[in-house]
């Protein structure tokens, strides 16, 4: 892997979905890793540095607020963070905000979608990964 | 210090036996700072079907492990048609750490929750529908593909029918096959419906 290739964390329960998610981030060059919860997306965000977090909100034994809140206490270099629902209504997105998120996506996710947020939170306009 | 830990051991002994075991006394140490007596706690509420929301919310922030299975153990037990229409209501709430729990809670309760799933998967809020949906990856009943396939044919909205087809993917059989192409021809422009479906028929053919 390249040092300058930018690592992102899917953090989602549901398989199907972090295989997506990775096929459309690897295919535009990014270092992907995934968790399946929040408890397990800290403990990687503790011994790996990341650039961007992906984040689901409903997962087992810790949900993606609780996950964002935790991590925003840790004493570590923080990444933008982007949270994905299904859940569209703004306090909703309210409450991404509060707990750490930098953005907001809505499911289903297209991949130009994604794409646009990551470049967004990452890079300057135009950048490769 | 021995003296100190002597003390100490009491306390918390002491603390274990000295609430009331009615339902409020024993709602108290749902929340004490001992394990053993939250685990307590929790198996001795299972005659009071008051104490499911309480008994969910505690679940949302328990840690140990003894006690989480206590609580399931209980709310199991109590897991008749009043516990269930208790844990819809928190999938209708607003609070998120709630309504996970409470689908946590609905996946170990198969014989209680079947004969609400038809009714929550017409719901006509659309995130109750996921949430219920959700209650199905890994409820242990016979219907759970049955359901699957229903939501995949007739739901009109792309995150339920999205949320179903994942779970289809790990226990779908050839059942399924008609509907996921079927669902297929309903979202061709959305890439996630493509790639969920078409990752189901794959593991479904290699079964």
């Amino acid at each position: 892997m390249s040092p300058t290739l930018k690592r992102i964390l899917i953090v989602d329960d549901a398989a199907t979905v972090r295989m997506y998610l990775r096929s459309i981030l690897e295919g535009a060059g990014y270092a992907v890793e995934e968790a399946i919860n929040g408890i397990e997306a800290l403990e990687k965000a503790l011994t790996l540095p990341f650039d961007l977090y992906l984040v689901d909100v409903i997962m087992p034994k810790q949900d993606g607020y609780g996950f964002l809140r935790e991590l925003r206490r840790q004493d570590i270099p923080q990444a933008p963070a982007v949270m994905i629902t299904t859940e569209a209504e703004s306090r909703d997105q309210a409450r991404a905000f509060e707990s750490g998120a930098n953005s907001y996506m809505v499911k289903p996710i297209k991949p130009e979608e994604l794409l646009a947020h990551c470049r967004l939170l990452l890079n300057a306009p135009g950048d490769s990964p | 210090m021995p003296i100190v830990k002597l003390v100490q051991a009491k306390t918390v002994e002491s603390d274990k036996r000295s609430h009331p075991r009615d339902l409020a006394g024993l709602m108290a140490s749902l929340d004490a700072p001992d394990a053993t007596a939250r685990r307590w706690a929790a198996r001795d509420l299972a005659p009071f079907t008051e104490a499911v929301p309480a008994l969910v919310k505690r679940l949302r922030i328990e840690t140990d492990t003894t006690v989480r299975e206590a609580i399931f153990m209980t709310l199991t037990e109590l897991g008749d048609a009043n516990i269930v229409q208790s844990l819809i209501k928190c999938l209708h709430g607003e609070e998120v750490e709630r309504r996970n729990a409470a689908i946590e809670v609905m996946k170990h309760l198969p014989d209680a929750v079947a004969p609400f799933m038809p009714g929550l998967l017409v719901d006509p809020a659309p995130n109750v529908r996921i949430l219920a949906v959700s209650v199905l990856e890994s409820l242990r009943h016979p219907d759970v593909e049955k359901w699957l396939i229903e939501v995949i044919s007739e739901d009109s909205q792309v995150n339920v029918c999205a949320t179903a087809v994942d779970i289809l993917a790990e226990v779908g059989t050839e059942a399924a096959i008609t509907q996921l192409e079927a669902l297929k021809r309903r979202f061709p422009d959305e890439p996630y419906i493509l790639f969920a479906a078409d990752l189901a028929l794959q593991r479904i053919g290699r079964t």
